[in-house]
């Protein structure tokens, strides 16, 4: 049960449980929606749920490298956001489909 | 130039010309191929020349060129070396094999000018050289098994080399298969060899042969020495395993020449001769090697009688000679046996050749019966062959005389002979001299009956050259080992062979001293059979030709079953080979197909089965496959969080 | 409850919220600027933490350049509220549920359990390391500047390589996306 200091001291463990419940609700959005640009979106909510957890530890073990991580998971999530969307993009000028059901034909 | 050079190149020269041969297998040039297989063998033949006078000029007891390249295995104690080395005996093998071989690759070449395979047929002999070298020169008996096998390789190559003639590739497929059996022994003898002296270094092993001799028939020796000339049996054609080199002369005549005449079917008597020190103290394996010696010697010169074919009238006289060897290694006399060799090499290699040129000249043609009165038409050929069929049937002073006539009186002398063995060898000599006059008069002599459409002429020089060279030897040949009552009597003359043999052969024991008036009683015996059963032939053959039919027609049981050799053949198809056939198929279909295969369909189809079931898995579903992802991370979770 | 407290359970609610809004909503344009929302969140949260380089960066990459990719992407393509927004199935519906659930259990409770053990430890070091720090590393970096430059410094010096060959990444992505984009369906290009 949470008690009233759980309420009011606020330490890691309450910005690292933050992270798993975004991320958790990021990969419910990947495992159940089928817009193929939802799914993208909630691939984005799981990175931004990790980066909490990164910059909550670099926080409280006063260390920059945890800073440094978020940065490059940033970097890598902007690309990959926009390898997706191209790939997204190139399949719906081909078939008029953003149904991630549908990229099943895709395997051989 | 240093051994190792020499050694190097006698046994590479050969294997660079199959390689070049090899390599433009499918170039029909057969000038450029024969004169690079001819060089090729040449200079082996100059180096061994080199490397046999260097021998000579060591002092007797010394006589031995060794060479190690490097070390081949190395298993625990087993160690065997690249090692090759040239004694007394080696010596005079490599002579033959390269001098031999070179005068029939430049026979060959002519010979074979027609065929489009005629590089493939260089390349072969050439590997065949090499392998034969090999087999000599290896200074264990494992090398010798490598070049054992190589030449058996050959000669399958060789007498199946015209394979889309089915009966041919049959025989050259009968030739390996015999020879697998003998191997097969071959293997065992070197193992109980192995295990029995722990190495199988020729020279150790004869060096630690003991001097007690060995009389159980059981003992390791007797065993190794027993299971070694079974495996001599199927390389020289030797009962029970000689059927295949009657066939064998499906191949070219000059390859019948060299292989099967000349060099690879001596391997057995030379193997014995090399380690004679380990077969002299196992007498029982030595009574057995003269028995089947002597009788293969008496069956094939039976069976000779009756060919009609002139490629196996003379394969039927090399297996009855390859007898005659065996008897004289039999009794101990191994001298007498290599002796044999020697000779036998130049005069049936001139035989076989002769036999080519014949067959050349006739258009292919191989049956005597439409032969008759070539001496007009190929009077080189026919004056070769005449010396060589002197030098056969044991004429003074031509070389298989000699050679002849000391296995003959060893067989009687020796104390591991008797006078059993000698009646068969001399009873064998007649009816060598017999058939030998036979083909003579029915190839050459009487009156022609070749077709009219069918114009003989003599053969060009490059296959009369080589023919002339053996003539010479088969004359000569046999006054390098001139025996020592002979030589006695006309002004001592040195018996060469037997002196330079004299510290690599262990001596009889128990060998009493020679009576020179029965020497001589029994060399005019034998020479009177052979020149009586000579002019008996003649008569019959040129004479008087109804008489052979009429003589046959009377005992036609007889003549019919010697004529079919024996039967052996339907012997061993019936006794061996069809029930082998019919349990190997027994056991393929209730085994194989049965059991084998049913058994692997079924792990099949459990596994298509499984597949099946892993398949709906992979839906293609990328959603599906994330969520495997995150069952396995709750899997792993729970477990980390468990513990 | 202090101010800290409150922005902390303030801002905890609106990122919780607007991302169950993206999954939620059937409308990827709402979608969209629920995701929006929450990358503001998590901006606000990073300052709360000290780390206002990043939020910064959060800010601009995310919630701006990310963001209205996504929203030109959806323009592009013309969507409109979907009938079906989840995945059909019931069974692999089901289990997606629950494994989604038995993670978020685990996780939490996973986190909450470790307080005694690991991340309990961590704190207690982390609060040493903080009082100590506190006295002397805070007074010399006090304020946003000096724990920019520190972040740079590391950036520059110690993490270089991984740096340099971010921006090789970045380089293919760009060719990359160009040859996808004038890509004409690919293998099934006529």
């Amino acid at each position: 049960m949470p008690s009233s200091s759980f309420l009011t001291d606020i330490s890691l463990n309450h910005y690292l449980i933050l992270s798993s419940v975004l991320f958790v609700i990021g990969m419910a959005g990947v495992l159940l929606r089928r817009n193929v640009i939802v799914i993208l979106m909630s691939l984005e909510l799981m990175l931004n749920a990790v980066n909490i957890s990164f910059i909550a530890f670099s926080k409280f073990t006063q260390n920059v490298d945890g800073q440094i991580m978020v940065f490059f998971v940033m970097t890598i999530a902007a690309a990959e956001a926009a390898v997706g969307l191209a790939l997204a993009v190139a399949i719906f000028k081909r078939f008029k489909e953003v149904n991630i059901k549908f990229f099943e034909h895709l395997r051989g | 130039m240093d051994h190792s050079v020499l050694m190097a190149i006698l046994l590479l020269s050969p294997f660079i010309g199959f390689l070049i041969n090899g390599v433009r297998y499918k170039q029909p040039t057969y000038k450029l191929s024969g004169g690079i297989a001819t060089a090729a063998v040449f200079i082996s033949f100059i180096c061994s020349v080199l490397l046999f006078s260097d021998l000579v000029g060591l002092p007797a007891d010394q006589r031995k060129i060794h060479v190690k390249f490097f070390e081949w295995l190395s298993v625990d104690k087993f160690k065997v070396d690249a090692a090759f080395y040239v004694d007394q005996i080696s010596g005079i093998m490599i002579l033959i094999i390269t001098g031999v071989g070179s005068l029939i690759h430049l026979f060959s070449t002519e010979y074979m000018h027609h065929d489009k395979g005629v590089t493939k047929y260089f390349s072969y002999l050439n590997l065949f050289v090499f392998n034969m070298l090999i087999l000599v020169l290896g200074d264990s008996l494992l090398t010798m098994f490598v070049g054992w096998e190589g030449v058996g390789l050959c000669s399958y190559l060789l007498i199946g080399f015209w394979f889309t003639d089915k009966e041919k590739a049959a025989a050259g497929m009968k030739a390996f298969i015999t020879n697998r059996v003998g191997d097969a022994a071959f293997l065992l003898g070197m193992f109980i060899l192995f295990s029995t002296f722990g190495t199988l270094n020729i020279q150790e092993i004869n060096s630690l042969a003991p001097t007690a001799v060995e009389t159980s028939w059981l003992g390791a020796l007797t065993l190794g020495t027993m299971f070694l000339f079974v495996g001599a049996t199927g390389k020289s054609a030797q009962i029970p395993l000689y059927v295949w080199l009657p066939d064998a002369m499906a191949g070219p005549t000059p390859v019948s020449a060299l292989i099967h005449a000349a060099t690879m079917v001596t391997a057995g008597i030379y193997m014995i001769v090399r380690l004679n020190p380990i077969f002299i103290v196992a007498p029982n394996t030595m009574m057995v090697i003269a028995i089947i010696g002597a009788l293969t010697a008496l069956m094939a010169a039976s069976i000779g009688i009756t060919q009609w074919d002139i490629k196996k009238v003379l394969a039927y006289s090399t297996v009855s000679q390859l007898g005659y060897m065996f008897l004289a290694v039999g009794v101990g006399a191994f001298g007498a046996g290599l002796f044999h060799v020697m000779t036998h090499a130049f005069f049936k290699a001139l035989m076989f050749l002769g036999s080519g040129s014949v067959i050349h000249a006739m258009h292919e043609e191989q049956d005597i019966r439409k032969m008759g009165g070539l001496k007009k038409y190929m009077p080189i050929t026919h004056w070769t062959f005449f010396l060589g069929w002197l030098a056969i049937i044991g004429i003074p002073p031509f070389a298989g005389f000699f050679s002849k006539d000391e296995i003959l009186w060893m067989s009687f002398h020796s104390p591991m002979g008797s006078p059993v063995l000698w009646a068969v060898g001399a009873l064998s000599a007649g009816m060598t001299a017999f058939y030998m006059t036979r083909l003579m008069c029915l190839t050459f002599w009487g009156k022609s009956r070749v077709p009219k459409s069918v114009h003989p002429h003599e053969s060009p020089a490059m296959m009369t050259i080589p023919l002339v060279v053996l003539a010479f030897l088969s004359v000569v040949g046999g006054w390098i080992g001139i025996p020592e009552v002979i030589g006695h009597t006309f002004g001592h003359i040195p018996n060469y062979l037997g002196d330079w043999l004299a510290p690599v052969i262990r001596p009889i024991p128990n060998l009493a001293p020679a009576d020179h008036s029965l020497e001589w009683g029994l060399m005019g015996a034998s020479f009177g059979i052979a020149s009586i059963s000579a002019f008996v032939a003649y008569h019959f053959y040129v004479k008087s030709p109804e008489i052979p039919g009429k003589i046959a027609a009377s005992i036609k049981p007889v003549y019919e079953l010697v004529f079919k050799k024996y039967l052996v053949d339907e012997l061993y198809f019936k006794t061996i080979i069809n029930p082998l056939v019919e349990i190997s198929r027994k056991i393929w279909f209730y085994i194989d197909v049965n059991f084998i295969d049913k058994l692997t369909y079924i792990i099949a189809d459990l596994i298509k089965g499984g597949g099946g079931v892993t398949r709906s898995l992979q839906t293609g579903n990328v959603q599906v496959y994330a969520m495997y992802i995150a069952i396995g991370l709750v899997v792993a979770l729970s477990i980390i969080i468990i513990k | 409850m202090t101010p800290d407290v409150f922005l902390f359970w303030f801002l905890a609610l609106l990122i919780v919220g607007s991302g169950l809004a993206v999954l939620l909503f059937t409308n990827p344009v709402y979608s969209a600027l629920s995701l929006a929302m929450t990358m503001v969140g998590v901006a606000a949260i990073f300052i709360t933490l000290n780390a206002y380089f990043i939020a910064g960066v959060q800010l601009i990459v995310y919630a701006g350049a990310v963001m209205v990719l996504f929203v030109m992407v959806i323009m592009l393509f013309d969507i409109k509220s979907e009938v079906q927004a989840f995945t059909s199935g019931k069974i692999s519906g089901a289990m997606k549920l629950i494994a989604v659930g038995l993670l978020s259990g685990l996780i939490v409770g996973g986190i909450i359990m470790g307080q005694k053990s690991f991340v309990g430890e961590l704190s207690k070091d982390a609060a040493a390391q903080v009082a100590e720090a506190n006295s002397a590393k805070m007074k010399r970096a006090a304020g946003a500047d000096a724990a920019t430059k520190e972040l740079g410094v590391a950036l520059f010096t110690k993490h270089i390589f991984g740096f340099e060959a971010l921006g090789v990444l970045l380089t293919a992505i760009a060719v990359g996306t160009v040859a996808l984009a004038r890509s004409r369906g690919g293998t099934h290009a006529k």
